[in-house]
Protein backbone atom coordinates (compact mmCIF):
# COMPACT_ATOMS: atom_id res chain seq x y z
CA UNK A 1 0.00 0.00 0.00
CA UNK A 2 2.26 2.75 1.08
CA UNK A 3 5.42 0.53 0.49
CA UNK A 4 6.70 1.79 -2.55
CA UNK A 5 6.42 5.76 -0.91
CA UNK A 6 8.39 4.47 1.68
CA UNK A 7 11.00 3.14 -0.74
CA UNK A 8 10.93 6.28 -2.75
CA UNK A 9 11.51 7.91 0.87
CA UNK A 10 14.25 6.22 2.45
CA UNK A 11 16.31 5.84 -1.19
CA UNK A 12 17.86 9.17 -0.92
CA UNK A 13 18.75 8.25 2.63
CA UNK A 14 20.26 4.83 1.55
CA UNK A 15 22.14 6.62 -1.79
CA UNK A 16 23.62 8.44 0.46
CA UNK A 17 24.61 6.25 3.64
CA UNK A 18 26.09 3.28 1.34
CA UNK A 19 28.49 2.71 -1.36
CA UNK A 20 28.41 -0.29 -2.94
CA UNK A 21 25.34 -1.74 -4.94
CA UNK A 22 24.77 -5.03 -2.66
CA UNK A 23 24.92 -2.68 0.74
CA UNK A 24 22.17 -0.40 -1.11
CA UNK A 25 20.33 -3.93 -2.41
CA UNK A 26 20.32 -5.23 1.44
CA UNK A 27 18.87 -1.65 2.92
CA UNK A 28 15.83 -1.42 0.14
CA UNK A 29 15.11 -4.48 0.31
CA UNK A 30 14.56 -3.99 3.94
CA UNK A 31 12.02 -1.47 3.54
CA UNK A 32 10.47 -3.56 0.45
CA UNK A 33 8.22 -5.18 3.54
CA UNK A 34 4.20 -4.72 3.71
CA UNK A 35 3.42 -0.76 5.17
CA UNK A 36 0.30 1.09 5.53
CA UNK A 37 -0.12 3.83 8.25
CA UNK A 38 -2.09 7.13 8.68
CA UNK A 39 0.16 8.72 6.58
CA UNK A 40 1.12 12.56 8.54
CA UNK A 41 1.46 10.85 11.70
CA UNK A 42 3.50 8.42 10.24
CA UNK A 43 6.29 10.34 9.25
CA UNK A 44 7.51 9.67 13.07
CA UNK A 45 8.02 5.95 11.24
CA UNK A 46 10.15 7.35 8.06
CA UNK A 47 12.12 9.36 10.99
CA UNK A 48 13.09 6.31 13.13
CA UNK A 49 14.38 4.22 10.52
CA UNK A 50 16.32 7.17 9.25
CA UNK A 51 17.95 7.08 12.21
CA UNK A 52 18.27 3.22 12.39
CA UNK A 53 19.69 3.43 8.70
CA UNK A 54 22.36 5.78 9.81
CA UNK A 55 23.25 4.11 13.15
CA UNK A 56 23.61 0.84 10.57
CA UNK A 57 25.74 1.91 8.66
CA UNK A 58 27.86 3.63 11.11
CA UNK A 59 28.73 -0.23 11.92
CA UNK A 60 26.33 -1.03 14.45
CA UNK A 61 25.82 -4.90 14.73
CA UNK A 62 22.79 -4.94 16.61
CA UNK A 63 20.92 -3.21 13.90
CA UNK A 64 18.97 -5.73 11.39
CA UNK A 65 16.69 -6.31 9.06
CA UNK A 66 14.20 -8.03 11.86
CA UNK A 67 15.40 -4.72 14.33
CA UNK A 68 13.88 -2.28 11.72
CA UNK A 69 10.74 -4.42 10.48
CA UNK A 70 9.67 -5.29 13.96
CA UNK A 71 9.48 -2.12 14.54
CA UNK A 72 7.85 -1.04 11.62
CA UNK A 73 5.50 -3.25 11.90
CA UNK A 74 4.58 -2.65 15.35
CA UNK A 75 4.33 0.70 14.99
CA UNK A 76 2.28 1.08 11.95
CA UNK A 77 -1.12 -0.34 13.45
CA UNK A 78 -0.76 1.77 16.54
CA UNK A 79 0.38 5.28 15.04
CA UNK A 80 -2.77 4.34 12.34
CA UNK A 81 -5.19 4.35 15.28
CA UNK A 82 -3.94 7.50 16.57
CA UNK A 83 -3.63 9.08 13.75
CA UNK A 84 -6.96 8.21 12.19
CA UNK A 85 -8.71 9.27 15.76
CA UNK A 86 -6.55 11.99 15.89
CA UNK A 87 -5.47 13.54 13.18
CA UNK A 88 -8.26 13.26 10.95
CA UNK A 89 -11.26 12.30 13.07
CA UNK A 90 -10.57 15.43 15.37
CA UNK A 91 -8.04 18.01 14.09
CA UNK A 92 -9.36 17.94 10.54
CA UNK A 93 -13.00 18.25 11.97
CA UNK A 94 -12.29 20.91 14.27
CA UNK A 95 -10.95 22.53 11.28
CA UNK A 96 -13.43 22.31 8.84
CA UNK A 97 -15.91 23.12 11.75
CA UNK A 98 -14.69 26.90 12.18
CA UNK A 99 -14.20 27.34 8.64
CA UNK A 100 -17.63 26.13 7.71
CA UNK A 101 -19.09 28.86 10.42
CA UNK A 102 -16.73 31.37 8.56
CA UNK A 103 -18.37 30.44 5.05
CA UNK A 104 -21.68 30.87 5.90
CA UNK A 105 -23.40 32.86 3.54
CA UNK A 106 -20.84 32.06 1.02
CA UNK A 107 -17.81 33.51 2.12
CA UNK A 108 -15.00 31.60 0.47
CA UNK A 109 -12.47 33.12 4.13
CA UNK A 110 -13.70 29.54 5.64
CA UNK A 111 -11.98 27.17 2.72
CA UNK A 112 -8.93 29.87 2.38
CA UNK A 113 -8.54 29.43 5.94
CA UNK A 114 -8.72 25.70 6.11
CA UNK A 115 -6.46 25.46 3.25
CA UNK A 116 -4.15 27.99 4.93
CA UNK A 117 -4.53 26.76 8.28
CA UNK A 118 -4.29 22.69 7.28
CA UNK A 119 -1.71 23.11 5.38
CA UNK A 120 0.72 24.60 7.90
CA UNK A 121 0.08 22.48 10.27
CA UNK A 122 0.40 19.33 8.36
CA UNK A 123 4.10 20.49 6.93
CA UNK A 124 5.57 21.99 10.08
CA UNK A 125 3.46 19.25 12.36
CA UNK A 126 5.24 16.40 9.73
CA UNK A 127 8.03 17.88 9.62
CA UNK A 128 8.98 18.49 13.35
CA UNK A 129 7.61 14.70 13.64
CA UNK A 130 10.28 13.03 11.42
CA UNK A 131 13.24 14.98 12.82
CA UNK A 132 12.03 13.94 16.43
CA UNK A 133 12.44 10.64 15.16
CA UNK A 134 15.64 10.68 13.68
CA UNK A 135 16.77 12.43 16.88
CA UNK A 136 14.98 10.33 19.66
CA UNK A 137 14.87 6.75 17.92
CA UNK A 138 11.85 4.82 19.94
CA UNK A 139 11.86 7.58 22.69
CA UNK A 140 9.99 9.79 19.88
CA UNK A 141 7.22 6.99 20.75
CA UNK A 142 6.74 7.61 24.43
CA UNK A 143 5.50 11.18 23.07
CA UNK A 144 3.07 9.79 21.72
CA UNK A 145 2.21 6.93 23.90
CA UNK A 146 3.46 8.21 27.52
CA UNK A 147 1.46 10.26 30.01
CA UNK A 148 2.22 12.87 28.42
CA UNK A 149 0.47 11.89 24.74
CA UNK A 150 -2.40 10.14 26.67
CA UNK A 151 -3.07 13.40 28.68
CA UNK A 152 -2.80 15.23 25.37
CA UNK A 153 -4.97 12.92 23.38
CA UNK A 154 -7.49 12.86 26.11
CA UNK A 155 -8.06 16.45 25.94
CA UNK A 156 -8.09 17.42 22.25
CA UNK A 157 -10.59 14.02 22.19
CA UNK A 158 -12.86 16.02 24.53
CA UNK A 159 -11.87 19.12 22.57
CA UNK A 160 -13.48 17.62 19.65
CA UNK A 161 -16.31 15.72 21.03
CA UNK A 162 -17.61 19.71 22.30
CA UNK A 163 -17.09 21.10 18.71
CA UNK A 164 -18.37 18.03 17.15
CA UNK A 165 -21.39 18.48 19.38
CA UNK A 166 -21.72 22.08 18.23
CA UNK A 167 -21.01 21.70 14.38
CA UNK A 168 -23.89 18.74 14.87
CA UNK A 169 -26.48 21.64 16.49
CA UNK A 170 -25.28 24.47 13.86
CA UNK A 171 -25.17 22.37 10.62
CA UNK A 172 -27.36 19.36 10.78
CA UNK A 173 -31.00 19.67 10.79
CA UNK A 174 -33.70 17.26 11.15
CA UNK A 175 -37.21 18.53 11.37
CA UNK A 176 -40.33 16.83 11.28
CA UNK A 177 -43.90 18.29 9.40
CA UNK A 178 -45.91 16.16 12.00
CA UNK A 179 -48.91 18.08 13.18
CA UNK A 180 -52.74 17.14 14.27
CA UNK A 181 -55.50 19.79 13.93
CA UNK A 182 -58.60 19.38 14.95
CA UNK A 183 -61.64 19.17 13.15
CA UNK A 184 -62.20 22.48 12.11
CA UNK A 185 -59.63 24.60 13.71
CA UNK A 186 -57.24 26.88 12.00
CA UNK A 187 -54.21 25.92 14.24
CA UNK A 188 -52.87 22.48 15.16
CA UNK A 189 -53.31 21.59 18.78
CA UNK A 190 -50.21 19.44 18.07
CA UNK A 191 -47.27 21.17 16.63
CA UNK A 192 -44.66 17.79 17.27
CA UNK A 193 -41.29 19.44 16.04
CA UNK A 194 -41.75 22.60 18.71
CA UNK A 195 -42.96 20.39 21.60
CA UNK A 196 -39.83 18.55 20.33
CA UNK A 197 -37.88 21.74 20.50
CA UNK A 198 -39.36 22.51 24.16
CA UNK A 199 -38.17 19.37 25.88
CA UNK A 200 -34.38 20.24 24.06
CA UNK A 201 -33.90 22.34 21.18
CA UNK A 202 -32.61 20.01 18.59
CA UNK A 203 -33.89 16.95 19.84
CA UNK A 204 -35.21 14.83 16.93
CA UNK A 205 -31.73 15.58 15.15
CA UNK A 206 -29.46 14.45 18.29
CA UNK A 207 -31.62 11.13 17.97
CA UNK A 208 -31.16 10.65 14.34
CA UNK A 209 -27.13 10.95 15.01
CA UNK A 210 -27.18 8.62 18.23
CA UNK A 211 -28.89 6.36 16.02
CA UNK A 212 -26.78 6.19 13.26
CA UNK A 213 -24.02 5.84 15.61
CA UNK A 214 -25.36 2.70 17.48
CA UNK A 215 -26.35 1.21 14.26
CA UNK A 216 -22.66 1.58 13.29
CA UNK A 217 -20.71 0.92 16.60
CA UNK A 218 -23.03 -1.21 18.01
CA UNK A 219 -24.37 -2.95 15.03
CA UNK A 220 -21.33 -2.95 12.93
CA UNK A 221 -22.98 -1.78 10.08
CA UNK A 222 -21.51 -0.04 6.90
CA UNK A 223 -21.73 3.88 6.47
CA UNK A 224 -23.32 3.49 3.09
CA UNK A 225 -26.13 0.79 4.57
CA UNK A 226 -26.78 3.54 7.26
CA UNK A 227 -27.13 5.85 4.56
CA UNK A 228 -29.48 3.26 2.41
CA UNK A 229 -31.52 2.57 5.42
CA UNK A 230 -32.30 6.43 5.99
CA UNK A 231 -33.01 6.48 2.22
CA UNK A 232 -36.12 3.90 3.45
CA UNK A 233 -36.74 5.88 6.57
CA UNK A 234 -37.17 9.27 4.49
CA UNK A 235 -39.49 7.35 1.74
CA UNK A 236 -41.41 6.10 4.72
CA UNK A 237 -41.36 9.34 6.64
CA UNK A 238 -42.27 11.77 3.77
CA UNK A 239 -45.40 8.56 2.86
CA UNK A 240 -47.25 8.85 6.03
CA UNK A 241 -46.25 12.65 6.62
CA UNK A 242 -43.70 12.76 9.24
CA UNK A 243 -41.05 14.36 6.71
CA UNK A 244 -42.33 17.04 4.41
CA UNK A 245 -39.39 19.27 2.75
CA UNK A 246 -42.50 21.59 1.57
CA UNK A 247 -41.13 21.83 -1.75
CA UNK A 248 -42.92 23.90 -4.29
CA UNK A 249 -42.30 25.52 -7.45
CA UNK B 1 -25.73 26.37 -16.66
CA UNK B 2 -23.73 25.44 -19.70
CA UNK B 3 -20.30 23.95 -18.95
CA UNK B 4 -18.16 24.30 -21.56
CA UNK B 5 -15.24 21.11 -21.85
CA UNK B 6 -12.37 23.39 -20.20
CA UNK B 7 -14.11 24.02 -17.58
CA UNK B 8 -14.84 20.14 -17.30
CA UNK B 9 -11.50 19.62 -18.06
CA UNK B 10 -10.10 21.58 -15.65
CA UNK B 11 -12.51 19.56 -12.97
CA UNK B 12 -10.76 16.28 -14.09
CA UNK B 13 -7.54 17.93 -13.14
CA UNK B 14 -8.69 18.59 -9.45
CA UNK B 15 -10.15 15.36 -9.20
CA UNK B 16 -6.65 14.00 -10.04
CA UNK B 17 -5.24 15.52 -7.98
CA UNK B 18 -7.66 15.13 -4.85
CA UNK B 19 -7.97 10.99 -4.87
CA UNK B 20 -7.74 8.94 -2.03
CA UNK B 21 -4.31 6.88 -3.64
CA UNK B 22 -3.96 10.47 -5.49
CA UNK B 23 -1.43 12.38 -7.20
CA UNK B 24 -1.28 15.70 -5.01
CA UNK B 25 -0.24 13.74 -2.07
CA UNK B 26 -1.80 12.92 1.28
CA UNK B 27 -2.11 16.20 2.87
CA UNK B 28 -2.54 18.73 -0.03
CA UNK B 29 -4.33 16.82 -2.45
CA UNK B 30 -7.05 14.18 -0.01
CA UNK B 31 -7.43 16.02 3.02
CA UNK B 32 -7.04 19.60 1.50
CA UNK B 33 -8.33 19.40 -2.14
CA UNK B 34 -10.43 17.12 -1.49
CA UNK B 35 -12.56 18.36 1.13
CA UNK B 36 -15.81 19.29 -0.39
CA UNK B 37 -15.40 22.54 1.38
CA UNK B 38 -12.09 23.49 -0.98
CA UNK B 39 -13.83 21.72 -3.80
CA UNK B 40 -16.86 23.99 -3.34
CA UNK B 41 -14.16 27.15 -3.65
CA UNK B 42 -12.29 25.21 -6.55
CA UNK B 43 -15.65 24.32 -8.36
CA UNK B 44 -17.27 27.81 -7.54
CA UNK B 45 -14.33 29.69 -9.49
CA UNK B 46 -13.96 27.73 -12.01
CA UNK B 47 -17.51 27.56 -13.02
CA UNK B 48 -17.65 31.25 -12.36
CA UNK B 49 -20.06 31.35 -9.27
CA UNK B 50 -18.03 31.73 -6.40
CA UNK B 51 -20.68 31.64 -3.73
CA UNK B 52 -23.25 29.09 -4.83
CA UNK B 53 -20.36 26.74 -4.89
CA UNK B 54 -19.03 27.66 -1.32
CA UNK B 55 -22.67 27.15 -0.25
CA UNK B 56 -22.81 23.64 -1.86
CA UNK B 57 -19.52 22.52 -0.63
CA UNK B 58 -20.17 23.18 2.76
CA UNK B 59 -23.62 21.23 2.67
CA UNK B 60 -21.76 19.02 1.82
CA UNK B 61 -19.04 18.58 3.69
CA UNK B 62 -21.24 18.16 7.33
CA UNK B 63 -22.16 14.54 5.66
CA UNK B 64 -18.11 13.92 4.66
CA UNK B 65 -16.65 15.58 7.65
CA UNK B 66 -14.91 12.90 8.90
CA UNK B 67 -14.17 10.37 6.01
CA UNK B 68 -11.64 8.51 7.15
CA UNK B 69 -10.01 5.57 5.44
CA UNK B 70 -9.04 3.06 7.79
CA UNK B 71 -6.83 0.72 5.70
CA UNK B 72 -7.85 1.93 2.48
CA UNK B 73 -11.68 0.77 2.52
CA UNK B 74 -13.93 3.84 1.28
CA UNK B 75 -17.45 4.79 2.29
CA UNK B 76 -17.41 7.37 -0.65
CA UNK B 77 -15.11 8.88 -3.08
CA UNK B 78 -13.69 12.92 -2.11
CA UNK B 79 -12.77 13.27 -5.95
CA UNK B 80 -16.60 12.19 -6.85
CA UNK B 81 -18.13 14.53 -3.85
CA UNK B 82 -15.88 17.57 -4.45
CA UNK B 83 -15.20 17.34 -8.15
CA UNK B 84 -18.77 15.43 -9.78
CA UNK B 85 -20.87 16.31 -7.32
CA UNK B 86 -20.25 19.52 -6.54
CA UNK B 87 -20.97 21.13 -9.99
CA UNK B 88 -23.77 18.65 -10.76
CA UNK B 89 -25.11 19.95 -7.68
CA UNK B 90 -24.68 23.30 -8.15
CA UNK B 91 -26.29 22.89 -12.34
CA UNK B 92 -28.67 21.23 -10.38
CA UNK B 93 -29.67 24.55 -8.28
CA UNK B 94 -29.68 26.48 -11.24
CA UNK B 95 -32.21 24.83 -13.08
CA UNK B 96 -34.70 24.27 -10.56
CA UNK B 97 -34.30 27.42 -9.71
CA UNK B 98 -33.45 27.21 -5.59
CA UNK B 99 -30.97 29.49 -3.47
CA UNK B 100 -28.32 27.51 -2.30
CA UNK B 101 -28.42 29.10 0.85
CA UNK B 102 -32.30 27.77 1.41
CA UNK B 103 -33.01 24.75 3.11
CA UNK B 104 -33.77 22.73 -0.25
CA UNK B 105 -31.12 23.63 -1.75
CA UNK B 106 -28.97 22.42 1.06
CA UNK B 107 -30.91 19.13 0.86
CA UNK B 108 -30.55 19.14 -2.69
CA UNK B 109 -27.32 19.68 -2.47
CA UNK B 110 -26.29 17.11 -0.25
CA UNK B 111 -28.61 14.59 -1.53
CA UNK B 112 -26.99 14.90 -5.17
CA UNK B 113 -23.64 14.52 -3.28
CA UNK B 114 -23.52 11.44 -1.59
CA UNK B 115 -25.05 9.37 -4.23
CA UNK B 116 -21.71 10.28 -6.61
CA UNK B 117 -19.85 9.86 -3.75
CA UNK B 118 -21.53 6.64 -3.45
CA UNK B 119 -21.21 5.41 -6.83
CA UNK B 120 -18.03 7.43 -6.96
CA UNK B 121 -16.35 4.48 -4.80
CA UNK B 122 -16.30 2.26 -8.12
CA UNK B 123 -13.40 5.31 -9.11
CA UNK B 124 -11.25 4.54 -6.19
CA UNK B 125 -11.32 0.68 -6.78
CA UNK B 126 -11.01 1.02 -10.34
CA UNK B 127 -7.47 3.60 -9.79
CA UNK B 128 -5.97 1.30 -6.81
CA UNK B 129 -6.63 -2.18 -9.14
CA UNK B 130 -4.37 0.04 -11.98
CA UNK B 131 -2.43 0.69 -9.61
CA UNK B 132 -1.35 -2.76 -8.92
CA UNK B 133 -0.01 -2.66 -12.32
CA UNK B 134 2.82 -0.26 -11.97
CA UNK B 135 3.26 -1.86 -7.95
CA UNK B 136 4.27 -5.00 -10.48
CA UNK B 137 6.63 -2.93 -12.10
CA UNK B 138 8.02 -1.53 -9.41
CA UNK B 139 8.76 -5.06 -7.29
CA UNK B 140 11.03 -5.92 -10.78
CA UNK B 141 12.77 -2.89 -10.48
CA UNK B 142 13.66 -3.57 -6.30
CA UNK B 143 14.87 -6.70 -7.91
CA UNK B 144 16.92 -5.74 -10.34
CA UNK B 145 18.22 -2.75 -8.04
CA UNK B 146 16.96 -0.31 -10.78
CA UNK B 147 16.06 2.34 -8.15
CA UNK B 148 15.66 5.40 -9.79
CA UNK B 149 12.78 3.65 -11.57
CA UNK B 150 11.15 3.73 -8.10
CA UNK B 151 10.28 7.48 -8.78
CA UNK B 152 8.49 6.60 -11.68
CA UNK B 153 6.52 4.00 -10.25
CA UNK B 154 5.22 6.58 -7.20
CA UNK B 155 5.12 9.51 -9.36
CA UNK B 156 4.64 9.10 -12.73
CA UNK B 157 3.27 5.69 -13.82
CA UNK B 158 0.11 6.62 -11.35
CA UNK B 159 -1.23 9.49 -13.38
CA UNK B 160 -2.38 6.96 -16.44
CA UNK B 161 -4.99 5.48 -13.81
CA UNK B 162 -5.62 8.66 -13.07
CA UNK B 163 -6.23 9.76 -16.72
CA UNK B 164 -8.36 6.92 -16.96
CA UNK B 165 -10.45 6.67 -13.57
CA UNK B 166 -10.85 10.45 -12.53
CA UNK B 167 -10.08 12.54 -15.39
CA UNK B 168 -12.05 11.19 -18.20
CA UNK B 169 -15.20 10.64 -15.78
CA UNK B 170 -15.14 13.69 -14.19
CA UNK B 171 -15.09 15.32 -17.01
CA UNK B 172 -17.90 13.80 -18.65
CA UNK B 173 -20.05 13.66 -15.87
CA UNK B 174 -19.80 17.41 -15.75
CA UNK B 175 -20.09 18.39 -19.09
CA UNK B 176 -23.17 16.11 -19.23
CA UNK B 177 -24.37 16.64 -16.42
CA UNK B 178 -27.14 19.74 -17.08
CA UNK B 179 -29.12 17.72 -20.05
CA UNK B 180 -29.15 14.95 -17.17
CA UNK B 181 -30.46 17.27 -14.79
CA UNK B 182 -32.93 18.49 -16.71
CA UNK B 183 -34.70 15.19 -17.89
CA UNK B 184 -34.64 14.55 -14.09
CA UNK B 185 -36.56 17.13 -13.70
CA UNK B 186 -38.78 16.30 -16.15
CA UNK B 187 -39.49 13.22 -15.12
CA UNK B 188 -39.68 14.12 -11.15
CA UNK B 189 -41.94 16.82 -10.31
CA UNK B 190 -40.68 18.72 -7.30
CA UNK B 191 -43.95 17.71 -5.42
CA UNK B 192 -43.54 14.32 -6.15
CA UNK B 193 -42.80 11.22 -3.46
CA UNK B 194 -39.50 10.91 -5.30
CA UNK B 195 -38.07 14.30 -4.46
CA UNK B 196 -39.68 14.72 -1.14
CA UNK B 197 -37.67 11.49 -0.49
CA UNK B 198 -34.63 12.57 -2.19
CA UNK B 199 -35.10 16.16 -0.08
CA UNK B 200 -36.00 14.53 2.97
CA UNK B 201 -32.77 12.19 2.55
CA UNK B 202 -30.67 15.14 2.35
CA UNK B 203 -31.06 16.63 5.62
CA UNK B 204 -30.83 12.88 7.33
CA UNK B 205 -27.45 11.95 5.92
CA UNK B 206 -25.38 14.84 7.44
CA UNK B 207 -26.44 12.26 10.48
CA UNK B 208 -23.98 10.01 9.23
CA UNK B 209 -21.29 12.13 8.66
CA UNK B 210 -21.53 13.63 12.17
CA UNK B 211 -22.11 9.62 13.73
CA UNK B 212 -18.50 8.59 11.83
CA UNK B 213 -17.24 10.95 13.64
CA UNK B 214 -18.60 9.95 17.09
CA UNK B 215 -17.33 6.36 16.81
CA UNK B 216 -13.84 7.37 16.96
CA UNK B 217 -14.83 9.56 20.09
CA UNK B 218 -17.48 7.38 21.82
CA UNK B 219 -16.82 4.15 23.14
CA UNK B 220 -19.25 4.41 25.90
CA UNK B 221 -22.54 6.14 26.86
CA UNK B 222 -20.44 8.76 29.16
CA UNK B 223 -18.49 9.81 26.41
CA UNK B 224 -21.38 11.48 24.62
CA UNK B 225 -21.64 14.23 27.48
CA UNK B 226 -18.85 16.64 25.57
CA UNK B 227 -20.98 16.29 22.40
CA UNK B 228 -24.18 16.91 24.00
CA UNK B 229 -22.34 19.88 25.65
CA UNK B 230 -21.42 21.39 22.57
CA UNK B 231 -24.75 20.72 21.00
CA UNK B 232 -26.30 22.30 23.87
CA UNK B 233 -23.39 25.37 23.65
CA UNK B 234 -24.72 25.71 20.12
CA UNK B 235 -28.50 24.41 19.79
CA UNK B 236 -29.85 25.60 23.16
CA UNK B 237 -27.49 28.87 24.07
CA UNK B 238 -27.03 29.89 20.36
CA UNK B 239 -23.42 29.75 20.83
CA UNK B 240 -21.28 30.24 17.45
CA UNK B 241 -18.78 27.68 16.21
CA UNK B 242 -15.69 29.80 16.92
CA UNK B 243 -17.13 30.94 20.05
CA UNK B 244 -17.93 26.89 21.02
CA UNK B 245 -14.30 26.18 20.21
CA UNK B 246 -12.60 28.54 22.60
CA UNK B 247 -15.10 27.21 25.17
CA UNK B 248 -14.22 23.83 24.06
CA UNK B 249 -10.41 24.59 24.42
CA UNK B 250 -10.65 25.83 28.27
CA UNK B 251 -12.01 22.30 29.21
CA UNK B 252 -9.70 20.78 26.79
CA UNK B 253 -6.53 22.76 28.72
CA UNK B 254 -8.37 21.55 32.65
CA UNK B 255 -8.30 18.06 31.52
CA UNK B 256 -4.89 17.76 30.45
CA UNK B 257 -3.61 19.70 33.50
CA UNK B 258 -5.82 16.80 35.31
CA UNK B 259 -4.09 14.03 33.75
CA UNK B 260 -1.17 15.27 34.04
CA UNK B 261 -1.08 16.08 37.42
CA UNK B 262 -2.79 12.81 38.27
CA UNK B 263 0.32 11.33 36.10
CA UNK B 264 2.49 12.84 38.58
CA UNK B 265 0.87 11.81 42.21
CA UNK B 266 0.86 8.15 40.60
CA UNK B 267 4.74 8.10 39.61
CA UNK B 268 5.47 10.22 43.24
CA UNK B 269 3.55 7.33 44.78
CA UNK B 270 5.40 4.08 43.21
CA UNK B 271 8.29 5.59 44.29
CA UNK B 272 7.29 5.06 48.04
CA UNK B 273 5.58 2.38 47.80
CA UNK B 274 6.73 0.10 44.68
CA UNK B 275 3.36 -0.95 43.15
CA UNK B 276 2.78 -1.35 39.47
CA UNK B 277 0.91 -3.59 37.36
CA UNK B 278 -1.88 -1.57 37.33
CA UNK B 279 -1.28 0.73 35.56
CA UNK B 280 -3.51 1.22 32.41
CA UNK B 281 -2.43 -0.29 29.41
CA UNK B 282 -2.15 1.63 26.01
Amino acid sequence: MQTFGYLVSMFPIIDELYSTKEEKARSMNTYSAFFNTEPQLGSVIVGITAGLEEARANGSDDIDDETINGLRAGLMGPIAGIGDSLVVGTVIPILLGIAMGMSTGGSPLGAIMYIVVWNLFAYFGMKFLFFKGYELGGKAIDFLVGPTGEALRESITTLGGIVIGAVAASWVSVKTAFTMTAAGADKPFLDLQSTIDSVYPGLLTALFIVGCWWLMAKKKMSPIKVMLLLVVVAFVGVFIGFFNPGLQY
Amino acid sequence: MTVSWLQAAILGLFACLSSMPGLGGTSFGNYTLGRPLVGGLVCGLVLGDLQSGILVGVAMQIVYIALVTPGGTVSADVRAVSYIGIPLAMIALKSYGLSPESADGQALATSFGSMVGTVGTVLFYGTATMNLLWQHIGWKAVENGNYKQLYAVDMIYPWISHIIFSFLPTMIMVKMGAPMVDMIKTYLPMDGLAMKTLFTVGSLLPCVGIAILLKQIVTKAIDFIPFFFGFTLAASMGINLVASTVVAAMFAMLIYRLKMLSFKQSAAAEVDVIIDDDEEDI
